[in-house]
Order: C-alpha cells, then sequence, then structure tokens
C-alpha cells in the first residue's frame, strides 16, 4: 500500500469542549489511484486530509506514505517531505493575488528539483491565453486550474485536493474533476479528493465514507465512470 | 532556479508606491542629515583637534597687573619647564562691540585666514568670522577704533577662540558683540594703554605630559604667579571653554543626532514589521498554502524581510552620498553659524558609514527577524485557517454598555493595539522633539524678558578706584567673584553683593538676618536643588579661602547666580575698608571718565546668552520642528493605513449593510483619531518632563544657570499641531475609505 493511515485519532478543544473528531481511522490508497473522502460536515475528512498533508498531527495512530512515517518526522523533515511530495489543492485556490497565473505556477515548481514543463503545463490546463493575467482577472474555475497547476507542476506523489469545486459552479465543477483526471493519467500521482458532493465518488478508484469521525463505509469502486460523465 | 515569490516584489512596491515613498524619503534624509552630521562633524572635530598642533595652542594663559619682568619670565620658564608668549590685548568699542585686539601672531594661537588676508601695514585690522557674518561686516569695511579708523582686510578665526568668549567664567559666549582681531604690531602700539591686558600664554617644554602631569603642572604654575605677581587671570587650556565650548558642543551633537537616528529607525523597523504582519494576515490562506506546499518557514521570512531590507539599504546609501555632499555643507554651515572654526577639510568616516549604513540595517534587520519569525512560528493549518492568533480560546474583552458606535470603536482599538502602541510611543517620541523645536525661542525670549523685567537698575558700573560721583539716584555697591567647585572643573562662578540696607534696587530687607544669613538668586536655588536654611560653600577663586553661608531667602535675579547680603558683611567679610564700594547702580549713565571705569552693565550684556543662542541655534530650532512634524505626520499615516487596510472587509461589509460615509467615518477614522488625542494628551506632559529634565541634565554641566519653563501657549500649540496634522491624515483615510468597493466583502467569501 502506497499510503497507509492506521488508528489515526485526534481531538479539538479541552476539557468539556473536548471534541473526538477522528476515531481509530484506519484505511490505505494505493500508489496511482484516485480516493475520494465523502462524509458530511464535521465527519472529519477534511482533519484527516490535513493529517495526510502533514499540516496537522494526529493524537493518535500512524500515516506511513511509500514506508515513511510522518509522524517521526519533526517539523523541518515534514517541511520538506510536503515539499518533495504532496500537492495541494484548495476550496478557495489561495492564488498570490500579485503574481500572474504563470508565476504562481512557477511558485510550485520553484519547490522541485525537476518540475514539469511549464508551458506544456498551461496548455494542458487550458490556461496558455491566461498565463499572463493576475487571479482577479480570473473566472473561479480559471482560478482553480491555476491552483490545480500550481500543485501539480512539481508533480508530486499525492495531489491533495479539499473541496477542490466547493466554490464553482456545476460546469466548471466537471471541468476541474476532468482535469484532475487527465492529470491523474498523464502523470501517475496518487489523488485524494476531500468532497461532500456524492457524485464525484464514480470517478474514483477508492472510496472512503466518513461519519462522524469513523469510517462508516470503504470500497473499491469497480464502476468507476470517467469525470466527464459525472452528473449531480 | 530564482526564487518566483521575488517578481512580487516590484508589484508590491509598484501596488504601495505611496507608502514607500515616503518612508524611503524619510529614512533616506533622516540618514543623510545624521551622515551629514557626523561626516561634518568628524571632519570638522579632527580639523579642531589638530588645530591643536596645527597652530600651536597654548596650553594655558595668564593675566597679570603689570608687566612681567625678565627675571620673572626666566625664573618661571626655568622652574616650570615652560615657555613664556606675551600676548597682550588691548580693548576697544566701536558702538556695542567690542574688539579685543591682539598683534600678528606668530608664535602661538596661530590665526586660520577665511577670508582676505592678515594685516600687512597700519590701518588694517582682520576680525573675527563669525564676528563679522554678525555684525554684517565684509572684507573692506571700514572700523573705527580709539579715534582711528581701520580697513577691514581678512575675516580669520584664532585658534584660541572657536567660541567667543568674553570671560572664561561667562555662562555663554558672545559672538554678536564681541570680537577677537589682529594688527600689526606697529598698529599695536598706536593703540591707547587705558584697557592694555598683560597676557601671557604658555606651553609645557616636554610635550608628552599626561593630562594629571599638566594638570599639576598648571597649580604648580599658579602658585607660583599668586606668590610673585598680582594675577587678575588664570586659564589652564583644559578649562578654557574659548578654546573648549565649540569642540565639546560638536562631540554632544553628534551624540544627540546618533540617538535621534536610531529611534527613527526601530520606529520605522517596526512599521515596517508591523506592515509585514499586516500583508501576512491579509494573505494568510496563501502562506499557509505555500507552507503546506513545501515553503520552508526561512523562506517565508525572508520573502516578506526582502522589500524593507531593500528600502532601508538603497535609503542608507542614497542617505549617505547626501550626507557627504548636501547635508554636510548644511550642518558644516550650522557651526560656522554658531563657532569661529579654522578651515576644514572633509575626510571619509567609516565610524558614520557604519553608524549611518550598517547599524540601521542590522536594525531593521533583526528587529523585523524576530517579528516576523514569530509570527511564522503558526502552522500552516493556522494559517489556512486564518487562525492567527497566538492565544487559544481567546475570549472577547468586556465592554460596558456603552453606545453602540463607542463599543464598536473600542472593539477596533483592541483589534489594533499593538498599532496604536508604536503608534503612542511615535507620538510620544515626535511630541519631545516638536516641544524641543518649539519651545526654546519662547524660553530664550522668556528668559530674556525676565532678565530685562527684573533688572535692577539700566547701568552697572564696576570701577576701577572708588570715585564720588553727584548724582543722588545712584547707589553705591559692592561686588566679588567667588566659585563654587564642582567635580567637572568648571566651576561655577558667583557674584558677591554687598548692598545698601534701604537699597532702591534691590527690595531685600537684611535686618534681622543672622552672621552667616545671605540671599541668593533664584537661579541658585532651583540649579542645586537648595531650599532656604540649607547652606552653601563658596572659595576664593585663586586662593584657598572659603565662606560658608546659610540661606535666608531667594531674589528673583535670573542674569547670574548670586549672593546678595549687607554692605557692611561685605566689608566685614572680604576684609574691606568701613567706606569701602565697587561701584553704583543707577539709571541714568555717569558722566564718569572711562579710565576710571572697569565694567559698564547695560541690558545687552545682561541678555547676552539669550542673544546668542538665538543667534546660533534658530536654524536648529527650526530643523527640529520641521523634522519632528514630519515624524508624526508620516507615522500616524502609515499605521493608520495599515489599521484601515486590515479592516477594509469589514468597512466592505458596513458600505453593503447600508452605513453612509460620515459614520464609517465615526467608526474607523474616529478610533484612530481617539488613540491620537489620548497620545498627544499622555505626550504633550510627557515632553515637557522630558525636556526639563533633559534641560536640567545640560545646564547642570555648564557654569551659570537658565531655567527652562515651556510657556503654557506653546504646549497649547504643540497640541494644537498634533490635532492639526492628524486632520489632514484623517481626511485621507477618508478619501481611502470612500475607495473601499462595497464587493471587497464580496470577493472574500470565506
Amino acid at each position: 500500500m502506497f499510503l497507509e493511515i492506521e488508528k489515526i485519532n485526534k481531538y479539538y478543544g479541552e476539557g468539556e469542549n473536548r471534541n473526538h473528531v477522528l476515531k481509530d481511522v484506519t484505511t490505505g490508497v494505493e500508489k496511482g489511484k484516485i480516493c475520494v473522502l465523502l462524509g458530511p460536515s464535521g465527519s472529519g475528512k477534511s482533519t484527516l486530509l490535513n493529517i495526510i498533508g502533514g499540516i496537522d498531527e494526529a493524537d493518535g495512530g500512524n500515516i506511513i506514505i511509500d514506508g515513511a512515517k510522518l509522524e517521526d518526522m519533526k517539523e523541518k523533515q515534514l517541511s520538506l517531505y510536503r515539499r518533495k511530495h504532496l500537492g495541494y489543492v484548495f476550496q478557495m485556490y489561495n492564488l498570490i493575488p500579485n503574481l500572474t497565473v504563470k508565476e504562481n505556477i512557477e511558485v510550485g515548481a520553484y519547490l522541485s528539483d525537476s518540475p514539469l514543463d511549464l508551458n506544456e503545463l498551461l496548455n494542458t490546463l487550458g490556461l496558455w491565453e491566461h498565463k499572463d493575467k493576475l487571479p482577479n482577472q480570473l473566472s473561479g474555475g480559471q482560478q482553480q486550474r491555476t491552483a490545480i497547476g500550481r500543485a501539480i507542476v512539481k508533480n508530486p506523489d499525492i495531489l491533495i485536493c479539499d473541496e477542490p469545486t466547493g466554490a464553482l459552479d456545476y460546469n466548471t465543477s466537471k471541468e476541474i474533476l476532468q482535469l484532475i483526471e487527465k492529470v491523474n493519467k498523464q502523470y501517475g500521482n496518487t489523488i485524494i479528493i476531500v468532497t461532500h458532493n456524492d457524485a464525484i465518488k464514480n470517478m474514483a478508484d477508492k472510496v472512503v465514507h466518513l461519519h462522524d469521525g469513523r469510517i462508516r463505509k470503504e470500497y473499491d469502486n469497480e464502476n468507476k465512470i470517467p469525470a466527464e460523465q459525472l452528473e449531480w | 532556479m530564482k526564487n518566483p515569490l521575488r517578481k512580487r516584489l516590484p508589484r508590491e512596491l509598484k501596488d504601495e508606491f505611496g507608502k514607500y515613498l515616503v518612508i524611503f524619503l524619510f529614512m533616506t534624509l533622516t540618514i543623510g542629515l545624521v551622515s551629514g552630521f557626523l561626516v561634518a562633524g568628524k571632519s570638522m572635530v579632527k580639523t579642531y583637534n589638530d588645530s591643536f598642533e596645527e597652530y600651536n595652542i597654548e596650553d594655558g594663559h595668564f593675566i597679570l597687573n603689570d608687566e612681567i619682568t625678565g627675571t620673572l619670565q626666566n625664573k618661571l620658564e626655568d622652574e616650570e619647564d615652560i615657555t613664556v608668549y606675551s600676548l597682550f590685548y588691548k580693548e576697544e568699542e566701536e558702538g556695542e562691540h567690542t574688539y579685543r585686539i591682539y598683534k600678528n601672531r606668530e608664535d602661538i594661537d596661530g590665526v586660520s585666514v577665511h577670508k582676505g588676508r592678515i594685516p600687512e601695514k597700519d590701518g588694517e585690522i582682520a576680525i573675527d568670522r563669525k564676528f563679522a557674518d554678525s555684525a554684517d561686516l565684509k572684507v573692506g569695511d571700514k572700523v573705527t577704533l580709539d579715534k582711528k579708523e581701520y580697513e577691514i582686510t581678512g575675516l580669520v578665526a584664532l585658534s584660541d577662540y572657536s567660541a567667543l568668549f568674553r570671560s572664561n567664567t561667562d555662562l555663554m559666549f558672545d559672538a554678536q558683540n564681541f570680537t577677537v582681531a589682529v594688527v600689526t604690531p606697529e598698529a599695536f602700539n598706536r593703540i591707547s594703554d587705558n584697557n592694555l591686558k598683560y597676557c601671557y600664554a604658555w606651553k609645557y617644554d616636554n610635550t608628552s605630559l599626561t593630562d594629571k602631569e599638566k594638570k599639576d603642572k598648571s597649580d604648580d604654575i599658579k602658585t607660583f604667579l599668586a606668590k610673585n605677581a598680582v594675577m587678575t587671570d588664570f586659564v589652564p587650556e583644559p578649562d578654557n571653554q574659548a578654546i573648549h565650548f565649540a569642540g565639546d558642543d560638536m562631540g554632544s551633537d553628534t551624540a544627540m543626532v546618533m540617538v535621534l537616528l536610531y529611534i527613527v529607525i526601530i520606529i520605522m523597523a517596526f512599521i515596517f514589521a508591523v506592515t509585514s504582519i499586516s500583508t501576512i494576515e491579509k494573505e494568510s490562506t496563501v502562506i499557509g498554502t505555500l507552507r503546506a506546499s513545501g515553503y520552508t518557514r526561512k523562506e517565508l521570512v525572508i520573502h516578506y524581510m526582502e522589500l524593507p531590507m531593500i528600502i532601508m539599504f538603497i535609503g542608507a546609501i542614497i542617505g549617505n552620498i547626501l550626507g557627504y555632499t548636501i547635508f554636510k555643507d548644511i550642518v558644516a554651515a550650522i557651526y560656522y553659524n554658531s563657532y569661529s572654526l579654522t578651515v576644514y577639510t572633509t575626510i571619509w568616516s567609516p565610524y558614520a558609514f557604519v553608524m549611518t549604513t550598517i547599524i540601521p540595517c542590522v536594525l531593521m534587520f533583526v528587529i523585523n527577524l524576530f517579528m516576523l519569525t514569530k509570527m511564522l512560528k503558526l502552522s500552516p493549518l493556522k494559517f489556512i485557517r486564518r487562525d492567527l492568533k497566538k492565544r487559544k480560546n481567546r475570549k472577547a474583552v468586556k465592554i460596558p454598555e456603552w453606545k453602540f458606535f463607542t463599543r464598536f470603536r473600542t472593539r477596533i482599538i483592541f483589534q489594533n493595539i499593538s498599532s496604536y502602541i508604536i503608534m503612542l510611543i511615535g507620538i510620544a517620541f515626535s511630541s519631545i522633539m516638536l516641544l524641543f523645536g518649539l519651545v526654546m525661542q519662547p524660553v530664550l525670549n522668556d528668559y530674556k524678558k525676565t532678565i530685562i523685567d527684573n533688572m535692577p537698575c539700566k547701568y552697572q558700573y564696576i570701577l576701577k578706584m572708588p570715585v564720588e560721583i553727584k548724582y543722588n539716584e545712584a547707589e553705591k555697591y559692592a561686588i566679588t567673584k567667588l566659585e563654587m567647585q564642582r567635580d567637572n572643573g568648571l566651576n561655577d562662578e558667583f557674584t558677591v553683593y554687598g548692598l545698601n540696607e534701604d537699597s532702591q534696587y534691590f527690595d531685600i530687607d537684611f535686618s534681622g538676618l543672622k552672621d552667616n544669613e545671605i540671599y541668593v538668586s533664584d537661579g541658585v536655588l532651583d540649579k542645586y536643588r537648595l531650599k532656604k536654611g540649607d547652606t552653601i560653600t563658596l572659595k576664593e577663586k585663586y586662593e584657598d579661602k572659603e565662606y560658608t553661608y546659610k540661606i535666608a531667602g531667594s531674589y528673583v535675579y535670573p542674569s547670574s547666580l548670586a549672593v546678595f547680603m549687607d554692605i557692611d558683611r561685605f566689608r566685614d567679610d572680604f576684609d574691606k575698608p568701613d567706606t569701602y564700594y565697587s561701584g553704583y547702580f543707577t539709571d541714568n549713565e555717569l558722566d564718569i571718565d572711562e579710565k576710571y571705569v572697569a565694567t559698564k552693565l547695560t541690558q545687552n550684556d545682561m541678555t547676552i546668552v539669550a542673544d546668542q543662542l538665538t543667534d546660533s541655534m534658530g536654524r536648529m530650532f527650526y530643523i527640529w520642528l520641521v523634522f519632528a512634524v514630519a515624524l508624526y505626520m508620516l507615522m500616524v499615516y502609515l499605521l493608520s493605513k495599515i489599521i484601515l487596510e486590515k479592516n477594509s472587509n469589514a468597512i466592505s461589509i458596513v458600505k453593503i449593510l447600508g452605513y453612509k460615509g460620515n459614520e464609517i467615518m465615526r467608526l474607523y477614522v474616529a478610533a484612530t483619531a481617539i488613540v491620537v488625542f489620548i497620545s498627544l494628551v499622555i505626550s504633550v506632559p510627557l515632553s515637557d518632563f522630558t525636556i526639563g529634565f533633559l534641560w536640567r541634565a545640560i545646564m547642570g554641566t555648564y557654569p551659570g544657570w537658565l531655567a527652562y519653563k515651556a510657556p503654557s501657549y506653546v504646549l497649547v500649540e504643540m497640541f494644537v499641531i498634533g490635532v492639526a496634522a492628524y486632520s489632514i491624515i484623517g481626511a485621507l483615510q477618508y478619501k481611502k475609505i470612500r475607495k473601499i468597493p462595497m464587493d471587497e466583502a464580496l470577493k472574500n467569501v470565506e
């Protein structure tokens, strides 16, 4: 298993307000597969994603990526790990407002010793003609494509997407999902998508349902369909 | 690959051009001014220090009642291992100007020529450059001295008169009414001997004496002279204010401007840090994303430090260039406006470079590094969630049930408390500078007015020998000088007056005073923090005889440190005959032959300190004033801008909700206005206290006393300037608020 998640526990708050948000979560994802984490708000899916991404700490359990235990890593090693192996895509894009599309993607390229070809990627992302625009000149979909570009330009082992379509309309959401699928095929990255949109599970290789901090259901999706055919 | 984040820098600079330009200009000009001060100061101090050797400045001088005999001079030179030089001078007056005339000097205390040349024939004279400036005299002009006309051939500086002190015991030099001058020996001999002073300078034959050895030797010379001649003045070179006042002052100015520079840099560094932190808060989610993507804390700290450091560095370099070119001359002009300095040459000062470039850059670096590192220590997740508060579960500060607007404003103040604290400190600091710039002239004017108001009479004559006169209103008095010893060697001179018991000029009641009880001038109580009932011990200047008195009360007499006693007591205490007196107090000019008059003091003589300080420092006060207002406005502008930017989303929301422009002003601009108002209320008395404290510390090291009291109108003026300056900034803020679009809040939906 490329990504192993073992008995992850996580608490927020203290005293009376202590909240057990992840309860003995255990699962795994094979290399190069798309995994969708589904669940309603407050189910703990984003927290699990953040722990996998090494930007939040678990209170118990292990995350093992390609044999490396995140728990054993110090802040500096974690930072280096993220730099080399992880790509992030957020719901709100988080682009740097005074850098152009191309430069925002370069921000990701800088972190890699062997980044993807920038021009080719801009074409793949459909951003070639927008490459010199600032984020405030772009639509939401274009901004999210730029954010995906920034995440994958360093060709990370794992691409982590936190509600990547949460702020987008139906058509744009489908475009973005198609793009993620394309990236997965073209570059072979392992992709973890957190969403509350049930339809997206159909494009995944593996689906994990979280509810109240526990895995309610998980399965390998035998009937995977292309993103283009998703409907909701 | 170069860090692509760098590409933001020029855009950040372009977007915030106004802000960075103002900071840049302010830093550049501050560094330029300080660099100019250091370069001019160092160059002039070096020239000044070198002048001791270059112009063979004396190791001391003394004045005797009569010309020294050859035998006595030889004995003195042999016994004390010194060489004695005649430095006779004659004093002549033209109007209110006193000329102290020397023969052309060759062997000792050389002359530096600023313009023209040294006199070569009878009828020619070279006078002090600074005095010539004050008296509006030029080369080629004519002056009449001892009924003879002289043409000015040169404007010069005598190396032993870098500050034109008439007497070493004067509180202040007097370049407006007093000058030194040189003429040919023939011309000198032709001038009347009425006011001839037998002045002699000495140099130690052994040039490697330590300060302690020089001091011991000068004590020996004094003892020798006291035993063998009648001495009227004795001034070793280290105690000579005419030689050292300018040098000491140039050094103290440098220290002052350095403190100014560092305070400005620290304030600027904090403003930069607050600006960067505000940007970080604004870009919190981006930073979180970058950190989550693998950007290290170090890379981001460097990124946010780059712009302030680049601006600081370029400002320091350009500031230094300006310092070495334009400001150096401006500062030199200030010194030359005060002192009679020899001609200076600019020297490259590594010290100035380190102080104005390296240290400010390091200060800026350290403060920014500290603030940013502290800020960026938070986890990426916290940035993504915009959860930038260090303390968890931070509860809202409880605010009483005030009106909604008041509560809202209070929340804004609490939200921006760190910016407001920096604003308070900055306002306090600029207020101190502002008060200094505003208050000096009124203090001097007030001092002058007090002197004039409290002058016992229009004329005070000191006679060489008793002269009886017919005027009924002229009142006899006795006078002598004693000194109070101080640790720094500059002993305070006290004027001791013996007055008629029923004096018509002094309203002092001596009846009922005990034997050792006296009155003192109010400055004595103020300077030494004495009170009625305390005792003071004074001593004879060149003898060890001491007098201890108990203070019975004080009398308003601001022109000098003075002791008042009954004239009979005076005669007893100082072993004078029963009919002894020294001169007259009178409201009318007396018809006494000049040869009997040692000194005639008028109003001008009494107000010399105020006049001289106004003349030499006036420009400086103005520079301080402008600088203080600029610093105040810059700082309040930048911080209030940051606060507005931080709240732009909230402002946008209240606009959407339907708040009107003036209502938004009442919330956001008024919050800052309240802080500015409170800061001013705190800063005005604080500045008054600080200036008073510094004043006392500085005046304590000078002989004499000049009291500090800021007139209340100056404090009001200061407050009004503060409020007026803020109104301009408030107007700019209003303009900025109007520009915040309503969709700002809609864009930031997170």
